[in-house]
């Protein structure tokens, strides 16, 4: 069951990582009409060319699905598997793991603000505050989740990639 | 701005610092022993194996940043703090983390 989890929480760790990276991407670089390309290679634009507000709703579930299932494999990891990297000596992946449940604790706080402000309807007039703080929202939270992401693989391949 | 932007950037922002501060002090709400499944209020020592503080020190944060958010509701109705504050503050808290781990990194 454990095992089960923790792949439905990598696969919905995936897809979360798409969503705000697309997300992310539209806000800090948006596609300019009427300006061409306005940089960047045809996929650049049309990764960041995406209807961005669409997604809030879809990341929030899967932050709080991601968030969950992790929760529910914690113990299983508190357990078994920081005590072989505790007895491995290898405290800078565990100090990778602590530093992701840090992060990932302070995006769940921040999810109430990132749902306001993709609210604006799209034919409204954004605030430039308001521009300026989806931007560094939605970034924090893609960067939270990217370095969430890799560090999780590296714990989960701990043994093959450390093991003696 | 609206008294609901108001409210959500300060609890984004007490959210971040409440969190520092409950694990810094270890503040949990309550205590999980994986070895024995078991669960206490407050923050109780590991009896048979590891005890885990973090469930309980998230829902510290977020009933202190809860109630506080809505005990400031009234002021924020014509006064709050500037959206900035809702990232900025989190992202401090982030960057804070890494001093308070480096010893993992360090060794």
């Amino acid at each position: 069951m454990i095992t089960f989890m923790l792949i439905l929480h990598g696969l919905a760790a995936v897809v979360l990582l798409g969503g705000l990276t697309h997300q992310a991407l539209a806000a800090i670089w948006p596609v300019r009409k009427g300006t061409g390309a306005g940089g960047g290679g045809a996929l650049a634009n049309s990764f960041r060319g995406v209807n961005a507000r669409l997604y809030t709703n879809t990341n929030i579930v899967l932050y709080l699905v991601t968030f969950i299932l992790g929760g529910l494999i914690y113990p299983a990891y508190r357990l078994a598997v920081r005590t072989w990297i505790e007895n491995a000596r290898l405290w800078s992946i565990s100090g990778m793991f602590e530093v992701k449940e840090q992060f990932l604790a302070i995006g769940l706080g921040m999810l109430p603000l990132y749902w306001l402000l993709w609210r604006t309807p799209a034919d409204q007039p954004l605030d430039p505050q308001f521009a300026s703080a989806r931007a560094w929202v939605t970034g924090i939270l893609c960067v939270v989740v990217w370095y969430s992401f890799v560090a999780g693989h590296i714990v989960n391949n701990v043994r093959g990639l450390f093991g003696q | 701005m609206t008294t609901q932007m108001r409210a959500f950037t300060l609890f984004s922002a007490l959210f971040a610092v409440v969190y520092v501060v409950c694990v810094e002090m270890n503040l949990a709400l309550f205590t999980y022993h994986p070895r024995l499944g078991q669960w206490d209020i407050g923050t109780v020592p590991a009896r048979t194996g590891p005890a885990m503080y973090w469930f309980g020190w998230l829902a510290s944060a977020g009933l202190a940043a809860f109630l506080a958010t809505l005990l400031a509701t009234p002021l924020l109705r014509r006064m709050g703090p500037p959206v900035w504050i809702g990232w900025a503050v989190p992202l401090a808290s982030m960057l804070a983390f890494f001093w308070f781990l480096r010893s993992f990194f360090l060794r």
